[in-house]
Formats: C-alpha cells, sequence, structure tokens
C-alpha cells in the first residue's frame, strides 16, 4: 500500500480544484449516480452535436479526493471526443483501475494517459475503486439516457 | 482498573494490521471480541451443540437451559422485572422493527403522530417510515440544538395531541448526546405517550435500567456489547408484549396449529420464531459477565475520560472541527477537515492503523441537518487508551500534511 501513489499532486490538486465542476446550460444528455454507502454524489451533463462529438461536459456533486479528480479528469478528456470515442476510453479506464496494467485506447495520446493513469494507485485500494469509478459509469449512463440513477458498489 | 490488562484479553489486539499494532476506534460501529465470548462459540458448537426448545435429549435439555440462562442475566443486567420482557432478535434493526410492526398491526391509526429526532440512524426511521406508507401515520422531528442535543423541551414541543408514540435514540452514534431519557419517559406517560428507545449505543456505555428509565420498549444490539454479531435483544414491558401480536410466524412460537386455526405460544417464544441465534445466544452470557466483572460505573467513568482528553486534543488540532457538543456525552468523536473527504481522512489513517469510520453513519437526516455529505468519527470502547487517541491525532496530522494544509 502506498498513500503516496493514491494521493499524487496530480489528484490532490485536480480534487482541490476541479475542472467542469459546474452545470453546462445547455445540456442534452445527463445522469445521476449516487454511492449509497458513502454518501458520494455525481450529477454529469453533456452537450453533444450532431456529430456526437462533445461540445461540453460539466458535472456537479461531492465526493472524495479521488472521486472529484477522476471526474475532473474524465470531463477533461472526454471533452472533443466523439460518443464511440468516449465509451471506448470509459472501457479502457474502468479495465485499468479494475485489472488491466495499462491504458490500452487508441483514442488517448501519451499525455492523456498518463493523466488518467494517476489514478491506477486506487488498485491497491479496492474499497475505494468505487470512488474512481461512479463519474465513469455515470457518464456512459447519461449517453445512454438511462434514467435511473446509477448506483455503484465495489 | 488497569486497561492494559483488559486488552489482553482482546485477541485481536495481538495482531498486525497492515504491520501496525491496532487502534481500534470503531466501536460504535462494532466492538472487538473479548476471548472468553469467542471461546464461549467454540465451546457450545464442539462439545455441547443442539438446538433448544425442542427435542427432550440431554443436549436439547442442556442447551435449552444455557440459552435461558442468558435471559436471566439480560434481564439481571438492565434490571427489567421479569424474564419474559427479554426477547432475543437477530439485532436491533430487527428488535425496532418487530416494535414498528406489530404496534402498526394493532395500535397504531391511520393520522396517528410518532415524534423522533433528527439524531436518529436510519433503523430507527425507515420502520416507521414502513408505517407512514402503509397505515398513513405521521412522523415528526425533534430538532438538535447547537450543540448537537435533543433536549426536554424540545420534545415537550413537538408533543401534539396526536402523538401517541415517541422514539428515541439513549446515545446519538454521530454526536454522542447522551438524551434524557428518563425524563422524556415521564413527561410522555404523563400524556399517555408510548416511547421506544433505540440503546445500541446506550447499552454497551450507559448503566442500564429499565425500571426506573421505565421506557416501553429498549433495542439492544449485542455485536457492539462485546457480543456476537446476529443478536440483539428487545425489551418490553409486559403488558406490550402480551398483547401485541406476534411478528414472524414459524415453528416454535406456536401453540396449536389446526388447518382452521392458531393459537400462539406464550412469552417470551411468541416472539421467536425458527431457530434463534443459538450459540449467540449462549455467548451473550460471557459479554454480560465480562461487563459486571468491570463494572459498568468504571467503564462509564474510563469513557468519559477518554472523549475529554480526545474532545481537547481535537480541539486544539487547527483545522479539525468537532460535530456536536453535548454536555452529557457518550464515547463518539464526530469530526470533520475543512479540505479533506472522510473518506481521505479513513483511508490515510487506516495506513497508520487506525480503525475510524467515515460516512454518514446511517444518519443521512442529521447529516443533511448539518449540511455535511459525510463526516470522520473515532468512538471508544473499554479496551482504548489515551495513547489511541494520541495516534489519531498524530495520523490526523499527516492527513493533513499530505493534503498540504
Amino acid at each position: 500500500m502506498n498513500l503516496k501513489e493514491l494521493y499524487q499532486e496530480i489528484i490532490l490538486e485536480h480534487g482541490k480544484n476541479p475542472r467542469n465542476l459546474r452545470k453546462t446550460e445547455d445540456f442534452n444528455k445527463d445522469a445521476k449516480g449516487n454511492n449509497p454507502l458513502c454518501g458520494d454524489n455525481v450529477h454529469v451533463y453533456l452537450k453533444l452535436n450532431g456529430q456526437k462529438i462533445v461540445e461540453d461536459i460539466s458535472f456537479e456533486g461531492s465526493g472524495c479526493a479521488i472521486s472529484m479528480a477522476s471526474a475532473s479528469i474524465m470531463t477533461d478528456l472526454i471533452k472533443g471526443k466523439n460518443e464511440h470515442e468516449a465509451k471506448e476510453i470509459v472501457e479502457d479506464f474502468l479495465g485499468m483501475i479494475k485489472e488491466n496494467p495499462e491504458l490500452m485506447s487508441e483514442n488517448l495520446d501519451e499525455d492523456e494517459k498518463t493523466k488518467l493513469m494517476s489514478l491506477s494507485g486506487v488498485k491497491q485500494y479496492p474499497m475505494r475503486v468505487k470512488c474512481a469509478t461512479l463519474s465513469w459509469h455515470t457518464l456512459i449512463s447519461a449517453f445512454d439516457e438511462n434514467k435511473e440513477e446509477v448506483k455503484t458498489e465495489n | 482498573m488497569n486497561i492494559n490488562q483488559i486488552k489482553k484479553e482482546f485477541p485481536i489486539f495481538d495482531e498486525k494490521i497492515q504491520n501496525n499494532d491496532l487502534v481500534y476506534l470503531d466501536s460504535a460501529n462494532s466492538s472487538q471480541k473479548p476471548k472468553v465470548v469467542v471461546d464461549r462459540i467454540n465451546e457450545f458448537y464442539t462439545k455441547q451443540f443442539s438446538n433448544v426448545g425442542r427435542s427432550v435429549h440431554y443436549l436439547a435439555v442442556a442447551a435449552t437451559n444455557l440459552y435461558e440462562n442468558t435471559r436471566t442475566s439480560v434481564q439481571k443486567y438492565i434490571n427489567a422485572k421479569d424474564k419474559n420482557e427479554i426477547v432475543f432478535t437477530k439485532g436491533a434493526t430487527e428488535a425496532l422493527n418487530l416494535v414498528a410492526n406489530t404496534l402498526g398491526q394493532s395500535y397504531l391509526q391511520e393520522g396517528d403522530e410518532v415524534l423522533i429526532t433528527e439524531l436518529e440512524h436510519h433503523s430507527n426511521y425507515v420502520p416507521w417510515h414502513f408505517l407512514r406508507k402503509s397505515k398513513n401515520i405521521k412522523i415528526n422531528f425533534a430538532e438538535i440544538n447547537e450543540e448537537g442535543e435533543i433536549t426536554l423541551e424540545e420534545i415537550e414541543k413537538k408533543i401534539t395531541p396526536k402523538t401517541r408514540l415517541i422514539s428515541i435514540t439513549h446515545l446519538s452514534n454521530v454526536t454522542g448526546a447522551i438524551l434524557p431519557v428518563k425524563e422524556i419517559t415521564q413527561l410522555a406517560h404523563s400524556k399517555g405517550i408510548i416511547v421506544v428507545v433505540d440503546g445500541c449505543q446506550g447499552a454497551p456505555h450507559l448503566k442500564l435500567d429499565m425500571q426506573e428509565l421505565d421506557c416501553d420498549f429498549y433495542a439492544i444490539s449485542c455485536h457492539k456489547m462485546y457480543g456476537p454479531t446476529g443478536l440483539g435483544v428487545l425489551y418490553g414491558k409486559k403488558k406490550w408484549l402480551e398483547e401485541l401480536p406476534p411478528y414472524q410466524g414459524g415453528g416454535g412460537m406456536i401453540n396449536e396449529v389446526k388447518k382452521d386455526r392458531i393459537s400462539y405460544g406464550e412469552l417470551p417464544n411468541k416472539y421467536e420464531a425458527g431457530t434463534m441465534a443459538t450459540a449467540q445466544v449462549i455467548a451473550f452470557d460471557q459479554s454480560i459477565k465480562f461487563l459486571e466483572s468491570i463494572g459498568i460505573e468504571n467503564v462509564m467513568k474510563h469513557e468519559a475520560d477518554l472523549v475529554e482528553y480526545g474532545q481537547e486534543l481535537l480541539q486544539k488540532n487547527n483545522s479539525v472541527k468537532l460535530i456536536g457538543n453535548p454536555k452529557n456525552k457518550g464515547g463518539v468523536l464526530s469530526f470533520v477537515i475543512e479540505g479533506v473527504h472522510p473518506h481521505d481522512i479513513a483511508t490515510i489513517l487506516d495506513e497508520d492503523g487506525v480503525a475510524i469510520r467515515a460516512g454518514h453513519h446511517c444518519c443521512q437526516i442529521l447529516h443533511d441537518k448539518l449540511n455535511i455529505p459525510a463526516s470522520a468519527r473515532a468512538s471508544v470502547g473499554i479496551y482504548n487508551t489515551k495513547e489511541d487517541l494520541d495516534q489519531l491525532n498524530e495520523s490526523i496530522n499527516n492527513c493533513k500534511k499530505i493534503f498540504n494544509l
């Protein structure tokens, strides 16, 4: 176990000053997620254009440093990607957090991969994985227009 | 009283937790178990096991006697008038559900009001909510004051002519406030209102005297009382337990079963349907004996000293904000650190072997009121020392360092 790996500077910085923590006023898709055991909650807003490209993405909510940083980094990376690419990135991220040693997506450049890998320290803390994944599951739910709130268990 | 000696009776403290000595500050969640309790479960299963209350063979009779011995021990420990006022349940949650369900079946009517408090654990709110849905009863909330207390005056203010029942915690699992249960009961009874007490935090840490408190029901969680999991106790005044209908149907709770009619058994069997948590009940006798051997006055003194020490320590620590400051406080220190979420606090403390709880502690109503999504909570038990609280403080400082505070 290594706290330094879990709480890297980039995580602390994003946790403290989350990007896109606001509501996209003209959003056309959204979804809510919560973690009933911790009380963490997130609301993801998407604005997709006609070509299904994410023109804007934002989130509201509260949670620990891990969940806020994860949502912040996610929104940063997803902006500008199309729905297909975005979903592929989510799958890649969830795979990495659960078991894969690295990210494999061709839709992320090296800088983006480095940024995202800063969350990999969570792997050693099984109870905290749900903190890191809540906003990502919620993003998928927004794309798919699921009306039911996402509830993340481990 | 030598705490280090008492601590030695708990085998878990011989273990290294991720290479650290265990600093267990999560007793409000569940307490650790003394060796006598663990050994008793093992001994019962190894040498004495049988189901109770049914067969006539030697083991069955012996097990039944052991099972009933615990009932008598509990009766004496909480000074209940009658042995049959002690009902074993699968936990305090089931005890509270039993009360709400049976009162809902035969006592509470549409439009009746139940008064609870903002301090209540979900298990003393959700069962009443079921009745709000099914019977259209109304639930009112007594509000906390600045110190996180519920006063007698506030209860009095919230009682209406339609209030038929008050259900309150004895000791808040978040602010640590000890409620004036005796006075509330006197007031309630003077108006013909029933009183139910959630004693989950009260029972392990306070002197219990049912005849003095005079409440109608009192729910106990055995695993918070140095006892096994899967076991609770419901104390109920005999007149209520006799009058109310059964909660669950099954074996053991019946008198006679015919195709066209069923009659129910006498107390306490009426409320103990099916095979009970036999080994746990029998082992719980050891928990009572363990507490009696220390003396509840000594337990209370030790825990009050710890809380006072911990409170001073955390008050002096910048950026730590304690939740609630009740005059009458049990062994709970809930806090927040500005800039660090409670889950991050808990993870960082865990790295030093310091076990606390983070979250809403099943008290969302209270956290909403305090306008915080979650809090961190350190809670003490008989085995804790001032050194444990020093370590808590030191680990909090480490947490602040990681977060550049």
